[in-house]
């Protein structure tokens, strides 16, 4: 579509330009009008390259506007699927060995669910790992490297550190800034609810402050070593300037009943 | 540039629309396929991790 009225303008400058140098040319035989399907008229060599260079970044917009869309639309869609998909497919493996009761953990294909009724009524798959591989599937990573995170799951005290994207590949993190102090952040595994309670936030800092994922993370008040739970993203929303973090505290586990009945705070 | 490809596609006004319609979808298939997601990790929006690099 782009290309017809391209070319319609186009023509109608080159008539527009023609009508001007014929001004000059012998009255009687200048028509008022050039006649439609004239044979191709010599355009100056400026003219020429003016209107190429002028189309080049008339599609250079298009193509920015056109990655905006991909960003902000397209990466959601792609993402949502595969997230589905790989979350289906982590409540299929839980429900068929239901029976052989609690297992080693398995984190091939996800470890759990994040719910975080504050910030979002879906549900968020948690797989090994932060690479942007994985995170562009619309998951949540917890983190390998620099800090290495502790699993709820192993009892241990230490930070179950995550990341996910704010915008764009599912933007599972997006409402983050809507998560206040006192909010549950609960973990559903196989056999447990792990429920956190938000204890604080730090709206900006630099991406570079690793020590928020430190197994006592000092910067968010606490100095004795606990169970946390630390949600980072990028921040404000559409760039990657600098990082948002919430840390939570582990307030009890909650066993999976027969029916998966939610703990109160998603109900 | 526009114009030269429109001059160059066969048949009447009709044929023309319907290639220019069909080569645009192509063009916004390939980017959305190939270009955008190689393009993607060099541009400063979706880093959203901490890390020491």
């Amino acid at each position: 579509m782009a290309a017809t009225t391209e070319h319609g303008e186009q023509q109608h400058d080159e008539q527009g330009d023609q009508e001007e140098e014929r001004t000059d040319a012998p009255v009687t035989t200048a028509p008022a009008v050039s006649p439609a399907g004239t044979p191709r008229r010599r355009l100056g060599r400026i003219a020429m390259a003016v209107s190429v260079v002028g189309e080049l970044l008339i599609t250079a917009g298009l193509v920015l506007g056109l990655f905006v869309v991909y960003s902000l639309w397209w990466t959601n869609v792609v993402a949502d699927r595969e997230a589905d998909k790989q979350g289906d497919k982590v409540r299929d493996t839980w429900a068929e060995d239901r029976d052989t009761g609690p297992g080693a953990l398995d984190t091939r294909n996800g470890i759990g669910f994040l719910h975080v009724p504050s910030m979002t009524k879906d549900e968020i798959l948690i797989r090994k790992g932060t690479s942007a591989k994985l995170l562009n599937d619309g998951v949540a990573g917890y983190y390998t490297d620099p800090v290495k995170a502790t699993l709820p799951t192993s009892g241990k005290n230490g930070n179950f550190s995550l990341a996910a994207h704010r915008d764009g590949h599912g933007a599972k993190f997006h409402s983050i800034d809507r998560i206040e102090k006192g909010d549950p952040i609960v973990f559903e595994t196989k056999d447990d609810w792990y429920v956190y309670k938000v204890y604080s936030i730090l709206p900006q800092t630099s991406k570079y402050n690793v020590k928020v994922l430190a197994p006592v993370p000092k910067e968010s008040g606490r100095k004795k070593p606990g169970r946390y739970i630390t949600l980072t993203t990028c921040t404000p929303v559409y760039t990657s300037q600098y990082r948002y973090i919430v840390w939570g505290e582990l307030d009890r586990v909650e066993k999976v009943d027969g029916d998966r009945t939610l703990p109160k705070e998603l109900r | 540039m526009y114009g030269w490809i429109w001059r160059h596609l066969p048949g009447n006004a009709w044929v023309k629309a319907l290639i220019s319609l069909a080569l645009a979808l192509l063009v916004v298939y390939v980017l959305f396929q190939y270009v955008f997601p190689w393009a993607e990790p060099l541009l400063p929006f979706n880093d959203v991790t901490v890390n020491d690099q």
